[in-house]
């Protein structure tokens, strides 16, 4: 087993506790122990950067101190927004060590920022290429359409940072989506927003912004949509029914976690997974395709 | 009557947008109206200002205008404009930054609870380390339901709990309500950070 610090964020500890039991489940089976790094706090999210330009480098800062003292190469961040904000206060601190300083200065555990900041997919690439993905299919997810959602925050950041995919058009889910024996549809809004945190302070906006991608997603012909980001996923899952509603999309899509489909390849229980916690109903379309 | 012309004034403008350039880190002067963020943006159809159009505002130095306009208050942070700038320019780092300068100054924000959302997110991070859920909404929904009540704005608010109500039901039949708190153990240290935010922001405005 390889160990890789964890990062599971608040979101994973609540609403999409789901997420954080099946990133565990699906990279125990790969060979890499997450471990959880202790008394993480929240990173500040979006929230942070619109408030308080201080706190949004010094709040993932101390989470980047914690991760530096398990003396751990890198860690790994399931959550776009988590990510993305790591990201930025590990480039900020690199490059001005006197806010590094005045953060230290209150920093139990020093950060120095040196750990390598993962996201999911960046830490399932190298097990795709290495061929231990497929060594632990048992079932291929044969006529499964899907639509791979990225979102924002994967791909585009506030400052110059290095992206390991095509930033308008980014493929590393497709890969493993084929990989898996999924049909990844070409569509048009992968990379989108689906209005992240404005789904609660400006709803109207959040629902169209929504609807341009469901509707894609299913102009196209998805059977479902896959995604990494645990704020992407209840935005297009809880939400789904009202965008449906109110502009007329007659087709239901189940918002999947990539490590749902992985799952079900790797012959896990849905259940144990927790696909009973979606709000589209995620288990019947598996159960249409004969996949559980 | 003329109407009345707006003036333009150098040395205003320029302290402007040094001021909003240094605070965001862009070089919003390398703008030259492309619009490629105006084609990517995805409220621009409904703010009317784009990214290119608020550059502009803060380059004539028109502050009240560039501080409370619809792309400050529903800008998704999405990074689309700047990751297509051919100039490098990040105006959503530019919108983040106008709603703290909007902040500071005191103004009323044209769309309100955004500005909530992100005081009530930022206050419950800060309480218990921890973003919470269920404490982020009720901080958020009494910030906000007290200024539409001030305002006489008893529609917003029964839409409002009507909505809420229903999502909050559906999500306690998917059983995706998290009603323990997590906390950070060591929170002496995020209130540390909390203070010296609050303090260096100070020393900026002095």
């Amino acid at each position: 087993m390889t160990e890789v610090a964890y990062y599971p964020g608040c979101s994973l500890h609540a609403s999409s506790e789901l997420y954080d039991v099946q990133c565990k489940m699906v990279f125990s089976n790969l060979g890499i122990e997450l471990k959880e790094i202790d008394d993480w706090n929240c990173c500040g999210a979006t929230a942070a950067a619109k408030t308080d330009d201080f706190l949004a480098i010094a709040l993932p800062a101390r989470n980047l101190g914690i991760a530096d003292a398990t003396g751990l190469s890198e860690i790994v961040i399931p959550c776009s927004s988590c990510y993305s904000r790591t990201l930025v206060s590990q480039k900020r601190l690199l490059c001005d060590n006197e806010l590094k300083d005045k953060i230290n200065a209150e920093l139990s555990r020093k950060v120095e920022a040196r750990v390598k900041v993962s996201s999911i997919l960046d830490l399932l690439m190298p097990k795709l290429l290495s061929g231990e993905l497929t060594a632990k299919t048992q079932r291929k997810l044969a006529g499964l359409k899907v639509a791979c959602y990225y979102g924002c925050l994967l791909t585009r950041f506030p400052c110059d940072i290095n992206v390991n995919d095509n930033v308008e058009n980014p493929q590393t889910m497709e890969k493993i989506c084929e990989e898996l024996g999924a049909e990844p549809v070409d569509w048009g809004f992968k990379t989108d927003c689906c209005g992240a945190s404005a789904s609660v302070n400006d709803a109207e906006q959040s629902l169209l912004l929504m609807s341009y991608i469901l509707k894609d997603a299913v102009s196209r012909g998805a059977d479902c949509i896959v995604t990494t980001c645990p704020l992407c996923q209840m935005n297009l899952d809880a939400h789904q029914k009202r965008v449906c509603e109110k502009y007329g999309i007659n087709k239901e899509l189940p918002v999947y976690f990539i490590t749902e489909l992985i799952g079900v390849t790797m012959g896990f229980d849905p259940i144990e997974m927790q696909l009973d916690r979606h709000f589209v109903d995620a288990l019947s379309l598996l159960r249409e395709k004969g996949l559980v | 009557m003329p109407t009345k012309k707006a003036q333009y004034n150098i040395s205003e403008a320029d302290l402007f947008m040094n001021e909003v350039e240094q605070r965001s880190g862009q070089n919003l002067s390398a703008c030259y109206q492309c619009r490629r963020c105006a084609a990517g943006c995805p409220v621009g159809m409904q703010t009317r200002v784009t990214p290119d159009r608020l550059v502009r505002m803060i380059m004539l130095g028109s502050r009240d205008e560039a501080l409370n306009n619809l792309l400050v208050w529903k800008c998704v942070a999405c990074y689309t404009c700047g990751t297509r700038c051919p100039n490098n320019i990040q105006t959503a780092r530019i919108t983040e930054t106008l709603k703290q300068m909007a902040k500071e100054a005191g103004i009323d924000p044209l769309i309100h609870r955004t500005a909530d959302f992100n005081s009530a997110f930022m206050q419950a991070a800060g309480h218990l380390g921890r973003f919470n859920e269920l404490e982020g909404m009720a901080i958020y929904e009494t910030k906000s339901m007290l200024k539409d009540i001030k305002k006489g704005d008893l529609k917003s608010i029964i839409t409002e709990i009507k909505d809420q109500a229903q999502l909050g039901l559906v999500m306690a039949e998917k059983k995706r309500l998290h009603l323990k708190f997590d906390r950070v153990k060591n929170l002496s240290e995020i209130k540390t950070m909390y203070k010296k935010a609050k303090s260096s922001k100070k020393e900026d405005m002095q």
